[in-house]
Parts: structure tokens; C-alpha cells; sequence
């Protein structure tokens, strides 16, 4: 996914102020900032939520203008959205959400709807690596979950999917210490040449468990500086005003 | 609002002000078997024509106008008739026992009903039953409020050419689910029906009602229902009229020491649909569950008035209304909960939800609470809405396509109404009618 010049107003007000961002397969990157800095503007406009005006820039994925697919054209191409806040929808079970999330994959494919107990034996497989209760499975989706419950909910339903590029914003916030190793093993079982990461964190202790290969900062709108892992620790050492004044110098 | 406010009256047009006049010089002479209950006949019509039928200047019925229902009526009594149009079939299930109820007669005499159960009707009933049919017939029906609406159970009483009774014996517990297929016909110009269920003390009951209709038909239905002490009944009410079908519907419960009542109301058909439910929680820890939920699509117009009344020490009430209106629908909720001074340490709680899924559809709800006691819980609200934007982005991002997302969610909406009834081939048949009717409403919306 390349996306470059990204500009989005949203209400009015411009979010994103020219992103710059290449992610390749097989890479994991952190991006980190400042809260309102527009972390979550650049999840959401990526994966096509309305209400993002995007006023410059261009975003490709797989050689697609992914600006121009729907929401779910870009989710059938492998993309995925771990929410920061991940919405209750009670009456859809959390099986019924990922039966038809996986067979509109397939469709989108041309591949016939996976069969009951093939689907039933890779959602107990997921559910236990995430170390969820396989009573989770039919509740519905996010209801009544805790918060750390509802960010385990998204890596399951992100394994059983198996996406091409896999967005995470802030999956970590709200995890206790044992929930935050579940997620990250999660994540690193899925970790694969051909699959992209790219994790929303304001914490450091999420990338000691999953090392990323680049860690963005994102501040005003864009991407000011860029780093291997050990600018996650600078950054958690010094904050980020040296680096804000760095740029703005 | 969508209605027109105006009094329009209806006489005006047909040049007969009152058509239940009419109506009892056609239909009175036909019924057999009435005489006994010729004085209360004789006094019900005469107070209806005093009262007249409600109209909107009546509070209880601000949102709903029964002009075009009159207007039917005389046409119908002057030998109009709308051509015949397919019937909606009540569905026919297995491992219950069907009554077939026609016009408001008992088609059949019944053989061999359930152990534990009696259905009877007029031509059935031995002098021995009249006072307990008086009982029951003379018993509230209307909610304290709403006395306006007496006239259509007066009209019934002195309509009416039939009754049916059902009642269990005491401690009985009828297993097999007792279904009651309402048919209405264009053959009578009012369709009047007659309910009465009598619970003995310690019986436990499921008992659907089920009305559907041909072409045109006009109904006016009354029930009145009596729980004893410690019996339990699961009552669904489904109301499946032609898209030209109208129905007045009064229904009161009397939940005695310590019995339990759940109803499951569903309305999707007819072109004006009014229900009045009245239930009266008349002993200590008596207690109802209420799950309603209605489809006001096309140009229908559905009217559900809920009144739940607690009586006595210790009651509680649960209900759950939800409605969806779409096209040019319009939806009407009044909910209300009364909470009497002898009826210390009672719990209720109604929640109302409701989803336009067009701009063009309107819901009018309002709760009420009306509390004359100080220790008791109550909670209500309401709402209305859109499907929630942030649960179809949701689905989106999992890959389900708009109209597929708008899909899932108007079905889990409705879904969780219909989980109280306790038939599960009736539930399942109206879960998939309402899922069908509701795709064609999402496909066309997206
Ligand atoms: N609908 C909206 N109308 C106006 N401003 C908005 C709207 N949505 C977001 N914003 C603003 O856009 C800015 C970026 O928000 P965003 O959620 O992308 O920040 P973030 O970097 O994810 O922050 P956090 O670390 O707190 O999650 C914020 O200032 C926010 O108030
Ligand atoms: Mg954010």
C-alpha cells in the first residue's frame, strides 16, 4: 500500500495535512502521535468510512485506487480494521458476523461458502488462540464485552479472517498485561511474508512483544519522522516534544 | 403527523350516521343460541350508540382516525364488496391443535381436545358455564383511561354471533400448544370476535391467536382473558390481515396471586391496525411479560396501545416494544405503566425501540408512567431511529455490503421480539416472512 500527499478535511477542518506512508508485505510498522494528531482519520479514510473529505493524495493498494472502492470492496481485498472503539451490535452473534464475513470474502473470490463444521473447527482454532472462551462465539458481537474483551474480539475475528494488511488502532489501550501477550501473539501467529501490519499504539510495551520494522510519528496531520524500534523507545523516554520541535524548526 | 387531524365524520357521505344500527338488524335475528344474553346485548348496543366509536378528539386515539374503518363498514353494510384477492393462509403447524375460527364462529365442533382443556362455543355451551361467560364477559376490557374505546367492545357484545370460551382445568398443564387460526371473510360486514380464556388455579397454557383475512375485511375482536392464581400463559398474538384489511382489537388479562402471563404481539398486515391491550396485575407477585413488535410498511397505519396495570403488592411487568416503519408507514406506540397505591414493592420497566428505515415513514411513541405509590421501580423510555451508522461501518469493514449489513441488522432488531414465543415453528415461519418483507424494504433502500 502506498499512500502519498494524503489530505482529509473532516467537518470542515483539515485531519491529515499531506501523509506520506509505504507499507510492503510482510512489514510491520507502529505509528505513534500526539492524541488528535489523526491516527485513527488515517484508519478510518483508509478502510472508507464516510465523512472523510479527502481534498489531495492518493492511496494505492494491490495497484487499486483504494480511495475509490466501497468499505467492503476494500475488506473482500484483504484489508482489515481493528477499531479503537469496536461497536456492540447485539442480536448478530460474533459467528454469524464471521460466517458472512467469510463467505463475502470468498464470493468476492469466486470460491463457494465454506462449510459448516470446516468454519466451526477455524473459529474454535482462532478462539483458542486467542484464549477465548468459546462461549464468546455466540454472544453478540461485542455486547456487554469489556474493553479489553472487545480488543481480543478484534484480533480473533483478524485471525479468522486472515487479512492482507491488517490496520490496529490502539488495539493495545485497555489490556491488562496477560490480554496484551494474548494480542501480541495473535498478531505475531500471524505474522507472514505476505501479510502487513500496521499498529495505532501511544505504547511502547505492545512493540516489545511485537518488534516492528519502521515506527512512524505522526504529528499534525502527517508523518514527520520515521525510525527503526528503537524510536519507540526514544520516544517513550523523551515524549515527543523534542521531536515536534525538531520538525517544526 | 401524517394523519389529517380533521373530524371528517363519516356518516356525512353514507347518509347513516350510525351503521351499527344497520348492523344489528341485519345480523341480530341469525345467531343461535344468544338468547340468554339477549338483555346484555340489547344494553351494549344501546350504550354504544350513545358513546358512538372513538374519534381523535379522544387523547387515547390522537394518531389514529377510524373514519376510513366507518366508511368500510356502511359500504360493506350497503353491499359493497372489494373484488376477491388472494387470502393470506394462516399457517397450518405441526404438533399443535388448531381451532379454525371463521367469521367469529367455530367452524367445527372440536373433537378430542387436549387433556386438561376445554374449547367451547355457543353451541356448545351448557347452561351450566353462563356465569362464568358473564364473568367474564362483563369484565373490564378498556384501560381506566380509555373509555373511549368501550364502544367496540360493546359493539362486539351486541354484534357478535359467536364466542369462543377456552379453559383449563385446575393444576392442568396443557403440553400441546393450543392454535387459534382467526379468519375473517368478506361474508359479514363487520367481522365481530369473542375470546374468552378462563386459566384455573396452577394450569399452564400456550395459546396462539393468529387472524388473517381475505380481501377487504373489517374486524372487530375482543378478548378477555383470566389467569388464577399460580397458572402461567404464553399468549401469541399475530395479526396477518390483507394489505386492505382493518382490525380493532381489545384485549384485557387479569393476572391473578402469584400467575404468570407472557404475550408476544406482532402486527405486519392489514391497512389500519388499532390494539388496545389492557393487562391488570390483580394479585400479589403476579407478574407480565410484554413483547411486542409491529412492520408498518407500505401505507399501513398500525396503532398499539399497551396499558399495564399493577394492582396489587408486589407485581412486576417487563415489556419490550419494538417498531419498524418504512415506505409510507406509520407507526403508533403509546406504552403505559399504572402503578395503583395497594400495589407496594412493584418493579416494572418498558423500553421502546423503534427504526424508521425511510424518510417518508413516521413513528409516534409516547411511554407514560402514572405512579401512586411511592416504593416501586419503574424504568421507561423510548427511542427512534436509523439503523445505527457506526454498527453498518462495522459490518462494512468485515466485508458485508451495505444493503447486506442493513439486512443483518433490521433482522437482529426484530429478532429478539419474537424470542418469547413459544412455538417454535410459528416463530421461525414469522422470522422469515419478516426477514423476506424487510429485504425487499433494505435491497430498495441501498
Ligand atoms: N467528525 C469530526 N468533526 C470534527 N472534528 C473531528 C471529527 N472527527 C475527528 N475530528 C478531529 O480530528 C482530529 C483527529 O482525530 P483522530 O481521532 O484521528 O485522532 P487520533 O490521533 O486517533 O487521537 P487519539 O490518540 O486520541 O486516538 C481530532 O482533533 C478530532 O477532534
Ligand atoms: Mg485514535
Amino acid at each position: 500500500m502506498a499512500v502519498s500527499g494524503l489530505r482529509v478535511e473532516v467537518g470542515g477542518k483539515e485531519i491529515l495535512t499531506g501523509l506520506d506512508l509505504v507499507v510492503r508485505p510482510g512489514e510491520v510498522h507502529a505509528i505513534m502521535g500526539p492524541n488528535g494528531s489523526g491516527k485513527s482519520t488515517l484508519a478510518h479514510v483508509l478502510s472508507g468510512r464516510d465523512g472523510y473529505v479527502v481534498t489531495g493524495g492518493s492511496v494505492s493498494y494491490q495497484c487499486r485506487d483504494l480511495l475509490a472502492m466501497a468499505p467492503e470492496e476494500r475488506a473482500r481485498a484483504g484489508l482489515f480494521l481493528g477499531f479503537q472503539y469496536p461497536v456492540e451490535i447485539p442480536g448478530v452473534s460474533n459467528v454469524y458476523l464471521l460466517r458472512s464475513a467469510l463467505n463475502a470474502r470468498r464470493a468476492a473470490r469466486g470460491v463457494s461458502e465454506i462449510d459448516a463444521a470446516g468454519f466451526l473447527r477455524l473459529v474454535k482454532a482462532k478462539a483458542r488462540l486467542m484464549q477465548m472462551d468459546e462461549s464468546f462465539l455466540q454472544r453478540g458481537v461485542n455486547e456487554g464485552f469489556s474493553g479489553g474483551e472487545k480488543k481480543r474480539n478484534e484480533i480473533f475475528q483478524m485471525a479468522v479472517l486472515e487479512p492482507v494488511l491488517a490496520i490496529l488502532d490502539e488495539t493495545d489501550s485497555g489490556l491488562d498485561i496477560d490480554a496484551l501477550k494474548v494480542v501480541a501473539n495473535g498478531v505475531n501467529s500471524l505474522r507472514d511474508p505476505a501479510r502487513a501490519f500496521v499498529l495505532v499504539t501511544h505504547y511502547q510495551r505492545l512493540l516489545d512483544y511485537i518488534r516492528p520494522d519502521f515506527v512512524h510519528v505522526l504529528a499534525g496531520g502527517r508523518i514527520i519522522r520515521t525510525g527503526d524500534h528503537t524510536l519507540a523507545l526514544e520516544l517513550e523516554a523523551d515524549g515527543y516534544e523534542q521531536i515536534l520541535a525538531a520538525a517544526s524548526s | 403527523m401524517s394523519q389529517s387531524t380533521v373530524r371528517d365524520d363519516p356518516g356525512d357521505q353514507a347518509g347513516n350516521r350510525r351503521p351499527w344500527l344497520a348492523a344489528a338488524e341485519q345480523s341480530g335475528s341469525t345467531a343461535s343460541g344468544l338468547d340468554w344474553l339477549r338483555e346484555r346485548r340489547t344494553a351494549a348496543l344501546a350504550r354504544a350508540d350513545r358513546l358512538g366509536l372513538p374519534d381523535q378528539s379522544h387523547e387515547e386515539w390522537r394518531y389514529t382516525s377510524l373514519a376510513p374503518f366507518t366508511r368500510r363498514w356502511l359500504e360493506h353494510l350497503a353491499g359493497v364488496r372489494l373484488p376477491a384477492a388472494p387470502e393470506l393462509v394462516p399457517p397450518a403447524l405441526a404438533g399443535v391443535f388448531s381451532v379454525d375460527i371463521v367469521d367469529g364462529m367455530l367452524c367445527a365442533p372440536l373433537l378430542a381436545t387436549p387433556p386438561g382443556l376445554t374449547i367451547q362455543s355457543l353451541q356448545t355451551l351448557g347452561p351450566e358455564w353462563r356465569t362464568q361467560v358473564e364473568a367474564l364477559l362483563g369484565s373490564t376490557v378498556s384501560a381506566r383511561d380509555d373509555s373511549a374505546s368501550d364502544s367496540l367492545v360493546d359493539l362486539n357484545t351486541a354484534l357478535l354471533n359467536d364466542l369462543i370460551l377456552v379453559t383449563t382445568e385446575p393444576g392442568a398443564s396443557v403440553a400441546m400448544p393450543i392454535h387459534i387460526r382467526l379468519q375473517a371473510t368478506a361474508a359479514s360486514a363487520l367481522c365481530q370476535t369473542r375470546l374468552l380464556v378462563d386459566l384455573a388455579a396452577g394450569s399452564r397454557l400456550t395459546l396462539s391467536l393468529v387472524c388473517t383475512g381475505t380481501a377487504g375485511v373489517l374486524v372487530n375482536a375482543v378478548a378477555q382473558i383470566r389467569l388464577g392464581r399460580d397458572s402461567e400463559l404464553n399468549l401469541v398474538r399475530v395479526q396477518a390481515l390483507p394489505d386492505d384489511g382493518m382490525l380493532t382489537e381489545s384485549t384485557s388479562i387479569e393476572v391473578n396471586d402469584a400467575a404468570t402471563v407472557t404475550v408476544t404481539s406482532v402486527d405486519l398486515g392489514a391497512q389500519l391496525s388499532r390494539q388496545s391491550l389492557t393487562v391488570r396485575l390483580a394479585g400479589t407477585g403476579a407478574s407480565a411479560n410484554l413483547n411486542g413488535l409491529f412492520l408498518a410498511d407500505g401505507h399501513r397505519h398500525i396503532d398499539n396501545r399497551t396499558t399495564l396495570q399493577h394492582e396489587a403488592p408486589s407485581t412486576i411487568s417487563r415489556e419490550f416494544f419494538r417498531g419498524i416503519a418504512a415506505d409510507h408507514g406509520h407507526g403508533v406506540f403509546s406504552g403505559k405503566i399504572i402503578v395503583q397505591p395497594g400495589a407496594a414493592g412493584s418493579n416494572a420497566a418498558l423500553t421502546n425501540r423503534n427504526l424508521l428505515l425511510t424518510t417518508t415513514a413516521e413513528i409516534d411513541t409516547k411511554p407514560e408512567l402514572e405512579i401512586y405509590v411511592d416504593d416501586v421501580r419503574c424504568s421507561h423510555g423510548a427511542t427512534t431511529g436509523q439503523l445505527d451508522a457506526n454498527a453498518l461501518f462495522y459490518l462494512q469493514s468485515r466485508g458485508l455490503d451495505l444493503s447486506a449489513a442493513r439486512q443483518v441488522l433490521t433482522a437482529a432488531f426484530l429478532r429478539d421480539s419474537l424470542t418469547s414465543i413459544a412455538l417454535p415453528e410459528l416463530r421461525e415461519r414469522l422470522e422469515a416472512l419478516l426477514e423476506s418483507r424487510l429485504q425487499a424494504q433494505t435491497g430498495a433502500a441501498s
